[in-house]
């Protein structure tokens, strides 16, 4: 479908006799072009709605401020993609972003005395990034040994990590950061927010990994036909678990920005996230069934959410109206997806 | 003189220009078992589905018990009182026996003015229905823990509850053992003492003689003749299945080293699938394995290919012994397997004709894990150009191509791994002639580049054009081995059915 994108509709219609194009075919390619920049063309008309309907949206300062947003979202999200292609579901990532944060905090509390705040920090990042890890690959060995499904064990792990917070923090904040540490979550470089170039490199990793590396095309068809895979000689739950261990580490990564952000290991960050980040991830036109999806589509998603919350609370809609919305956008974008699937 | 239970009139079918099915006439007295034989492609199927309304005729009429009946669905052939058992059973193994057998139509009662189901009433007439048939099999027990033959008889017992005239029977005793086959011959009798009329498909001869009062040939579609199973023998049902069939096309074949295996496969054992299973198989050499459904030689091949495990035996490849295959350390030895049902598990459906050519070289084809499509496309080509896939757009999903197609980029899918050894499982199984045929210039060509090959057909006239040597498979054992210049089409069957020689 990538290919498809890529050589665009024009190509496709050029393949065709274009001198002799009747209606039917005029029509065939109106489909084809909304078949391909459905999402580009929703969001981009949600924009302009939105610069025009909603007060001080189309300000620089706030739409950095929706980017910065979106990207601790988003740079789990991308990691999601490949989880849910590969046919698997991750429902712990918001327990693990908090768990990530809090284990920074406390190794900064902890180590600082001795090894100065940078190495403290440092070293709490690392084991953060090895935790989040190895619950990849315990949900992914779970998997494939005891079959139970990822649904399952991501369950456990949703309620057991952010468990493992809590009792990290206590209960209480840890404020053990160093001033400087907020640059990560809330500082800016060249007027850019930092948490944005950490989401735009994971974009580009991603979407090189999923299309450019053998391991990426392996997700695809794991995800479509997991015993043709097998029976092609790919090593199918080696590469659900390396898709869920890469979530993992992503979800490290996020949970550390957003500790940052805050100043502080917090157990209850990020409650809810997970359903955040399948929501854009489904948005993007990844199928739960597996098989199907892009990490384009999923970047699209969650600029999407983001524009729409951001949107709709500078027009003063209520939280709970908020809430509703999103719930039909949701289902709304599964519905869209059917549908294009059909116009063929 | 009751009017006949079954009686077709010209009855025939048309596929796209293909028949499948040309003026059969026909009576199947009532009360009796009517074995319905002949080879893949007679037509039996075909007459069956036309029967139990799943396909309706191009021409020709039916009666049952003498009225003329039209079948526009399996439903009217329902109300008509004929029922249909397929080989799939139709039964949910988490349900007990009572329930399965009246699922949608569960007994009611009334309790505190709402309608519940009455367990006691089902269990009750579940019971009176399983002792009618002599059966000892408690309603209550979950179908999911009783054997296949008594699943089997279950479906019977199910299809019985709806009191039908007419049973059709499609080749219920493929999967069964000998002891349950016996079981099941002991309620088909009871069933027919009662007046129950049943059409009986069957591959295997010995089960036309215990069980059936006539016999029906089809070949080609056309009716051959009815035969009565007292005053007949296995060698002229045979005759009537095969008739004078001449002798296969066969290209010059060059001669095979023999001094030294690629493969050997020594004393293989898979409980319940096959048994103490020993063979060699040669540079360029095309070995066919021949058998009935349920033989053994799909899950002999899985084995070796590691798709399934084994109990004991020993495989070596290029003089190496194999200790735990698995699909992706064999693809790496260069053993390449193309699966018999490629719908479901040969290829991926909903990626593009393209992504399936690659799918099992991509390790390979990749340095350090990178890949693009633009450095596959060489190989996409090649493998569309050598074997001739008519394909529009190697972009769009494999699933738009046709069935011999989709076959050929299965094939290409594992040439492109460069293998040394390859397993054809059915490869031309819902393919059409002429993709047929390109696939066994594919298999020869590859052959004479020095490929040691494993095909295996459920069609024995393809085996016997395309092989080099046959091994009959029987009961998962390999009983025999023939050399397919000097062996008829006909005594091949034979050695594939049970209870001939």
């Amino acid at each position: 479908m990538d290919d498809e994108r890529l050589r665009g509709p024009a190509a496709t219609v050029a393949a065709g006799n274009v001198s002799g194009m009747n209606t039917s075919e005029s029509r065939r390619m109106g489909a084809t072009v909304i078949r391909l920049f459905a999402m580009e063309a929703i969001l981009l008309i949600l924009i302009l709605a939105l610069v025009a309907a909603a007060p001080g949206f189309a300000t620089l300062g706030n739409l950095l401020n929706v980017l910065r947003t979106v990207s601790m979202l988003g740079i789990i999200a991308f990691g999601m993609t490949a989880v849910i292609i590969s046919g698997e579901i991750d429902l712990s990532v918001g327990a693990g972003a908090a768990l990530a944060g809090c284990i920074v905090a406390w190794f900064a509390g902890a180590l600082s005395d001795y090894t100065g705040p940078a190495a403290a920090l440092l070293i709490g990042f690392i084991v953060a990034l090895a935790v989040g890890f190895s619950t990849g690959v315990l949900s992914g060995k779970i998997r494939q040994l005891f079959n139970v499904p990822t649904f399952i064990t991501t369950l456990a792990l949703f309620t057991a990590l952010r468990g493992a917070a809590n009792l990290v923090t206590g209960g209480f904040p840890l404020t053990t950061f160093p001033d400087w540490f907020s640059f990560f979550g809330a500082g800016a470089l060249f007027g850019i927010p930092f948490p944005v170039f950490v989401f735009a490199g994971v974009f580009v990793i991603m979407q090189f990994l999923m299309k450019y590396t053998s391991f990426g095309r392996a997700v695809y068809a794991v995800g479509g036909n997991a015993e043709a895979a097998r029976l092609s000689g790919i090593d199918v739950y080696g590469v659900k678990t390396l898709t869920l261990a890469i979530t993992g580490v992503l979800t490290a990564i996020s949970g550390t920005l957003l500790a940052s952000q805050i100043g502080s290991g917090v157990g209850t960050t990020a409650t809810g996230m997970e359903l955040d980040v399948i929501a854009a991830t489904i948005i993007g036109g990844t199928s739960l069934f597996g098989g199907k999806g892009r990490v384009w589509g999923t970047l699209l998603g969650v600029i999407f959410l983001g524009c729409i919350s951001n949107g709709m609370t500078l027009m003063n809609v209520s939280e709970y109206w908020q809430l509703v919305v999103r719930g039909v956008i949701i289902v709304g974008a599964v519905l869209l997806n059917q549908v294009l699937e059909r116009i063929r | 003189m009751t009017p006949p239970a079954v009686e077709l009139k010209g009855l025939g079918k048309v596929y796209d220009g293909i028949v499948a099915l040309a003026e059969v006439n026909k009576v199947f007295e009532a009360g009796r078992v009517h074995a319905l034989m002949g080879k893949n492609g007679s037509g039996k199927s075909t007459l069956v589905k036309i029967l139990a309304g799943a396909v309706t005729p191009s021409s020709g009429e039916i009666f049952v018990n003498g009225s003329r009946v039209v079948f526009g669905s399996p439903r009217d052939s329902f109300s008509a009182g004929i029922i249909a058992i397929h080989q799939e059973l139709s039964l949910v193994p988490s349900l007990s026996v009572g329930e399965n057998i009246y699922l949608g139509r569960l007994p009611k009662k009334r309790w505190l003015g709402q309608s519940i189901i009455d367990w006691d009433a089902l269990h009750r007439n579940a019971a009176k229905l399983l002792e009618e048939m002599a059966l000892s099999i408690d309603p209550r027990q979950l179908v999911g823990t009783l054997s296949l033959g008594q699943q089997q008889i279950v479906e019977i017992v199910k299809a019985m509850s709806f009191d039908p005239a007419i049973l059709l029977l499609d080749e219920p005793t493929s999967a069964l053992a000998t002891r349950e086959v016996e079981q099941l011959f002991g309620l088909i009798r009871r069933l027919s003492a009662r007046g129950i009329t049943m059409i009986y498909i069957t591959h295997r001869m010995n089960e036309l003689f215990a069980i059936a009062d006539h016999c029906t040939v089809l070949r080609d579609g056309r009716l051959v003749g009815t035969v009565a199973m007292r005053n007949t023998s296995a060698e002229s049902i045979v005759e009537m299945m095969f008739g004078d069939v001449g002798r296969a096309h066969r290209p010059e074949r060059r001669l095979i080293d023999r001094s030294k295996a690629v493969l050997e496969v020594r004393n293989l054992t898979r409980r319940g699938a096959f048994a103490d299973v020993s063979f060699d198989l040669h540079r360029g050499e095309v070995l066919g394995f021949a058998g009935l459904m349920g033989a053994g030689r799909t899950e002999l091949l899985r084995s070796i290919f590691g798709a399934d495990p084994f109990d004991a035996g020993l495989i070596r490849l290029d003089n190496r012994q194999v200790r735990k295959p698995n699909p992706k350390a064999m693809k790496r030895f260069g053993l390449g397997y193309t699966p018999e049902n490629r719908k479901e598990v040969g290829l991926v459906q909903i990626l593009s004709s393209h992504d399936n050519l690659c799918l099992a070289s991509i390790g390979n084809m990749s340095r350090s894990g990178y890949t693009n499509r633009r450095r596959e496309a060489p190989l996409v080509r090649k493998q569309i150009r050598d074997l001739d896939i008519k394909i529009p757009d190697p972009m769009r999903t494999v699933s738009s191509l046709s069935g011999g197609n989709q076959q050929k980029v299965v094939i290409g899918n594992w040439l492109n791994t460069k293998p040394r050894v390859m397993f054809f499982d059915e490869p031309t199984r819902g393919v059409d002639v002429r993709a047929k045929q390109q696939i066994f210039e594919i298999i020869w060509r590859k052959a004479e580049e020095g490929l040691a090959v494993v095909f295996v057909s459920s069609e024995l006239e393809e085996l016997l054009e395309v092989t080099d040597r046959i091994l009959v498979m029987r009961q998962g054992r390999i009983v025999d081995e023939v050399e397919p210049t000097a062996i008829s089409l006909g005594d091949l069957y034979k050695l594939c059915m049970e209870g001939v020689s």
